[in-house]
């Protein structure tokens, strides 16, 4: 079943998760021993791997898992390694909810370029571990996570509202959605005012960062 | 298991296998031609000792690289100075499973596409897969934790960043021309409609030049430059690692080739062939061959540039990336939809 | 096949991550950082719903909230990389001149 094999597979990350934090000499021996316990439970249940929900559910772990390091790891360097991470999960779901084009431009754009943008940054600005409060202190910060777990469960109750309705089946779908000839078509057709906008505002954008990170002549 | 799905997952692995041993192999021997090559124009003879004609010089030199002692400094940041070269070497090979190596072909019963994936957004994944080799290249830079390192890291990924938009604008012109970003139909078309190269010279140049900056070769190597930064981004690594960056900077040479010959000249297409009437496995082989030479052909030519063109500049670099190169390919852009609207292709 | 209700809820979380990101972290690029794990999770949403009701609109809509989330990360890293220049860190609690 996927489900479990899915959960057997988190169990085994978080034990050795849990080894390397609190006995890191014994690294090697349990990695050695989990590994063969995946294996083990990989090839009890080797029929999951077939099944959509199994990838869904390892893709979404992934993603959730990297998002929160984005957040909690105190190096940023480290966060934006986690977040490209994220952003090729992300990249998966597209393939699998048939938007091979996005799914191609997320790598493009966000993955190949906007991240590189913050690699720069981070580079030139020089910024190392932040050692000390790299959260805000106090009651911000509990009432961030209050607001957080308070939020999602907002959207939760409005997401499970929807579980009643009947879902798609796989023989509606045609083949050539979500090619770039289905975006391009709309794009220069229905939204072209939307697109030449978003061309202004790209070099509206690229003045002012040139204006912005240049260093002032005196 | 679903006999299809073990048919397809067998013939996956099968062509992954081929494809791996083959770019290895000629990673290993570029080596060697580049020494004996750069040693014919120098005049004077390359290394032609080790097995005949020095054909098991890069034996080795696999022999030596293993051997040497490997040396991971106290202050690298480790496990992204582990990933970097791997990060650089990856999405090389990767790229590779896009690219068509000759026409389907009847094998055992079944129709056989020598190309491991074949997508319909082919010329997508290769540009996000160069966009990807910047971070090995940024990261080996950051995690080595040096100032060289850092130096060496940043201008060399900003070089690459700069050429990508020149690149992807070449490749443009290519994609109106064929209309489909599916790498067998831009090759089906120019077996139709004629060589991209020989209507779109200038792009074709703009590819190349975009190309050379792409891999960090000569006379775009500044940030590997012996005389520069120490050794730029690699400074810190020794041995096997070392290695994997040399190695990744043929396979990207191979690559760079291999998209060159696909979208400018052809691919897999012999002109004429169709009227020899050769059996269609001896023709199919025959157009995979052509591949290799046209590869070849152009892994020559980096090599012959290396050896004849002086070093530009940093700031030279970056000169000819965003004020000659971007407006150039940006009017070869326009041009190629003029002559796409007007159908003189 | 899928249902869409699962992507919705991935969405949802990496969402609110992203919010909670926003609010504790201190380092100026980690929230612009966290801005685009938020923008993020709406993209799939928005791919998620285009998937379920077979319309193409979705997807043409996340092609132009990339683009602008591409305009405000350079944007935004203009304004940090000024702002670094004068205070010499990326703190947000020590942009505060102008707080009550």
């Amino acid at each position: 079943m996927p489900v479990q094999l899915l959960l057997g597979l988190i169990v085994v990350l978080v034990v050795f998760a849990v080894v390397r934090a609190y006995a890191p000499e014994r690294t090697l021996l349990a990695g050695v021993v989990l590994g063969l316990g995946a294996l083990a439970l990989l090839a009890v249940d080797s029929r999951a791997l077939l099944s959509l929900e199994f990838w869904v559910g390892l893709i979404g772990f992934a993603a959730i898992l990297s998002a929160l390091l984005v957040v909690i790891h105190p190096n940023p360097m480290v966060s934006i390694l986690f977040l490209i991470v994220n952003l090729f999960c992300i990249a998966l779901f597209y393939l699998i909810l048939q938007a091979q084009f996005l799914a191609a431009l997320q790598i493009i754009i966000y993955a190949g370029a906007i991240m590189v943008l913050f690699l720069f940054v981070v580079m030139l600005l020089n910024l190392k571990t932040e050692v000390g409060l790299h959260v805000a202190g106090g009651p911000q910060r509990w009432g961030a996570l209050l607001l957080g777990a308070a939020f999602t469960a907002l959207l939760f109750h409005a997401i499970r509202g929807r579980l009643d309705q009947a879902y798609v089946e796989s023989g509606m779908f045609d083949s050539s959605f979500g090619a770039a000839r289905g975006v391009g078509g709309l794009l220069f057709s229905k939204y072209l005012f939307a697109f030449e906008a978003a061309s202004l505002l790209l070099i509206a954008a690229m003045i002012g960062a040139v204006v912005m990170a240049k260093r002032k002549v005196r | 298991m679903d006999p299809n799905v073990a048919r397809v997952l067998v013939e996956s692995a099968v062509k992954i296998a081929l494809f791996f041993f083959v770019v290895l192999t000629a990673v290993a021997y570029m080596t060697l031609v580049e020494r004996r090559v750069s040693a014919w124009i120098q005049d004077r003879q390359g290394p032609n000792r080790v097995g005949p004609f020095g054909l098991l010089q890069p034996l080795a030199d696999g022999i030596k690289f293993l051997f040497k002692e490997e040396i991971t400094p106290p202050h690298v940041y480790r496990p992204v100075y582990l990933l970097a070269p791997l990060l650089i070497f990856v999405p090389a090979l990767v790229t590779f499973s896009v690219i068509p190596i000759g026409p389907p072909v009847e094998l055992f019963g079944r129709t056989v596409r020598p190309q491991i994936a074949d997508v319909d957004n082919g010329v997508l994944i290769i540009l996000a897969l160069s966009a990807m080799g910047v971070y090995g290249v940024a990261l080996a830079g950051w995690s080595s934790n040096s100032k060289y390192s850092l130096m060496g890291g940043l201008r060399s990924s900003a070089q690459l960043i700069s050429y990508e938009l020149a690149m992807g604008l070449s490749i443009v012109g290519v994609l109106m021309a064929a209309g489909s970003l599916r790498l067998n139909d831009i090759v089906e078309r120019q077996a139709e409609h004629g060589w991209n190269i020989l209507w779109q010279f200038p792009g074709f140049l703009i590819f190349l030049t975009a190309a050379f900056a792409e891999t960090n070769r000569l006379p775009f190597d500044l940030p590997e430059a012996e005389t520069e930064l120490v050794a730029g981004y690699h400074t810190e690594y020794s041995g096997m690692r070392f290695s994997m960056f040399y190695m990744a900077e043929y396979v990207n040479m191979i690559t760079a080739s291999a998209l060159a010959a696909t979208l400018y000249c052809g691919g897999y297409h012999v002109p004429g062939l169709r009227l020899l009437g050769l059996p269609p496995l001896a023709s199919a082989l025959a157009q995979v061959l052509a591949f290799c030479l046209k590869v070849g052909f152009f892994l020559f030519v980096y090599v012959w540039v290396r050896w004849t063109l002086p070093r530009f500049r940093y700031d030279q670099l970056m000169n000819l990336g965003w004020k000659v190169l971007l407006p150039a390919a940006l009017l070869h852009v326009v041009w190629v939809s003029f002559v796409v609207l007007m159908g003189w292709s | 096949m899928m249902r869409v209700e699962f992507f919705l809820f991935i969405a949802a979380l990496l969402f609110a991550i992203g919010c909670v990101g926003v609010l504790i972290r201190r380092n100026a690029i980690v929230i612009l950082m966290c801005i685009e794990l938020m923008l993020n999770a709406v993209n799939l949403t928005f791919v998620a719903f285009a998937h379920e009701n077979q319309s193409m609109t979705g997807q043409v809509f996340v092609f132009f909230v990339m683009t602008v989330a591409a305009a405000e990360a350079a944007v935004g890293l203009a304004i940090v990389i000024a702002l670094f220049r004068r205070r010499l860190t990326t703190d947000v609690e020590d942009a505060s001149l102008m707080r009550w």
